[in-house]
């Protein structure tokens, strides 16, 4: 718990799509910024997983390997 | 019986009074680590009556030339072992329970003060029990007295307070989401929700160590841990399961490495003074003890 557990990339959200590409985890388009935040916010309380805006119009959602 | 006539009761039950006080004393300043349940008190003081009688026994049974007692007794000493690993066992279960974990390095420090309490409660019954036999009752419970408190003295290791200055810092955001507290970057929090409610409702506070020492301390993880533990469990945490970027931090002032370090918390009591005086209570946890030459930090910065 000390140190962070390494995490592992989740869902991708973006208003963005250029932005974007390839990847292992989901990507969720949306339409303005509103949009990305309630998919972000949803998201994050459905699966635990810790919401990072990149600032570029693209949010990522990163969970923990081994709970949190 | 005794070749040498009927036993003098008075060490074993002056010497038993002594380590049981001894380690009831330390029940009550312990609160914070144990769950308050008289489940627990129990258990607590059971162990303490076990251990004050083994200490006091002992030089009744030796001078009664019962040696066998005696090598009996010291079997049942070693049995205290198994305490320190019962109390460690505990709490580890707890910490996936609990929203704000103690972090492993705390949990070793309870579980050894743990065991230790009863060692000493052993060791005051001892001497006071020899002093009687030897010196009288009324200087043996004197020499009680003084074990007690010394023992306390000994015992009550140092607090975060007597390393860092706490002071309260304003939380406020920069480059739209990076947490700050005061100069000090925290984390980043993407959701505008979560950004909203630490701005509204969240208090920091800088901890400035006040020399080397407290500063080794602070880059202890496991210290931090044990500090946001402290907090949170003094002023609340608005946490719960699923929602991981209201959990309470406490990080070092990273890219600068001053040796700093701030906590943010949402508390559920808004009460800064109290956050402040759980940071300065905190023990300093053995693991996090200074050492200028296994301190890598320290040398580095030619601080020691």
């Amino acid at each position: 718990m000390a140190d962070a557990p390494t995490p592992v990339m989740f869902a991708i959200i973006t208003t963005d799509k250029e932005a974007v590409y390839g990847g292992m985890s989901p990507i969720f388009l949306a339409h303005d910024d509103l949009e990305r935040d309630r998919l972000a916010m949803w998201l994050t309380r459905i699966t635990n997983c810790i919401a990072h805006d990149l600032h570029n119009g693209t949010v990522v959602l990163t969970v923990n390997q081994s709970g949190s | 019986m005794s070749p040498s006539g009927p036993i003098d009761w008075s060490p074993m039950i002056i010497g038993f009074i002594a380590g049981f006080v001894s380690r009831v004393i330390s029940i009550r300043s312990g609160r914070s680590h144990y769950p308050g349940y008289p489940s627990g008190y129990i258990s607590q003081i059971a162990l303490a009556i076990i251990a004050a009688i083994i200490g006091s026994s002992i030089i009744v049974a030796l001078v009664g030339k019962q040696f066998t007692a005696a090598t009996f007794l010291t079997l049942a000493a070693t049995q205290f072992r198994d305490v320190r690993a019962t109390e460690r066992t505990t709490l580890e279960k707890e910490e996936n329970l609990i929203l704000v974990s103690r972090g492993a390095g705390y949990i070793e420090g309870i579980a050894i003060t743990y065991e230790a309490r009863n060692y000493l409660a052993m060791l005051v019954a001892l001497v006071t029990s020899i002093g009687v036999q030897y010196l009288g009752v009324i200087i043996g419970s004197i020499i009680g007295i003084a074990a007690i408190i010394v023992g306390e003295i000994y015992m009550s290791g140092p607090h975060m307070g007597d390393m860092v200055d706490v002071e309260p810092a304003q939380i406020h955001f920069e480059k739209g989401s990076l947490l700050y507290v005061g100069d000090v970057m925290m984390m980043e929090v993407g959701l505008p929700h979560s950004r909203e409610r630490y701005e509204k409702e969240g208090i920091g506070v800088l901890i400035t160590p006040k020399g080397p020492r407290g500063q080794a301390a602070l880059w202890n993880v496991s210290q931090r841990q044990a500090i946001s533990h402290e907090v949170a469990s003094a002023v609340g945490a608005q946490k719960d399961v699923g929602y991981p970027e209201q959990t309470p931090l406490c990080r070092m002032d990273m890219p600068k490495g001053s040796g700093r370090a701030a906590l943010s918390i949402l508390p559920v009591e808004h009460d800064v003074q109290a956050a402040i005086r759980a940071v300065k209570m905190t023990p300093v946890l053995e693991s996090g003890k200074w050492s200028a030459i296994r301190s890598p930090i320290l040398n580095r910065k030619g601080l020691n």
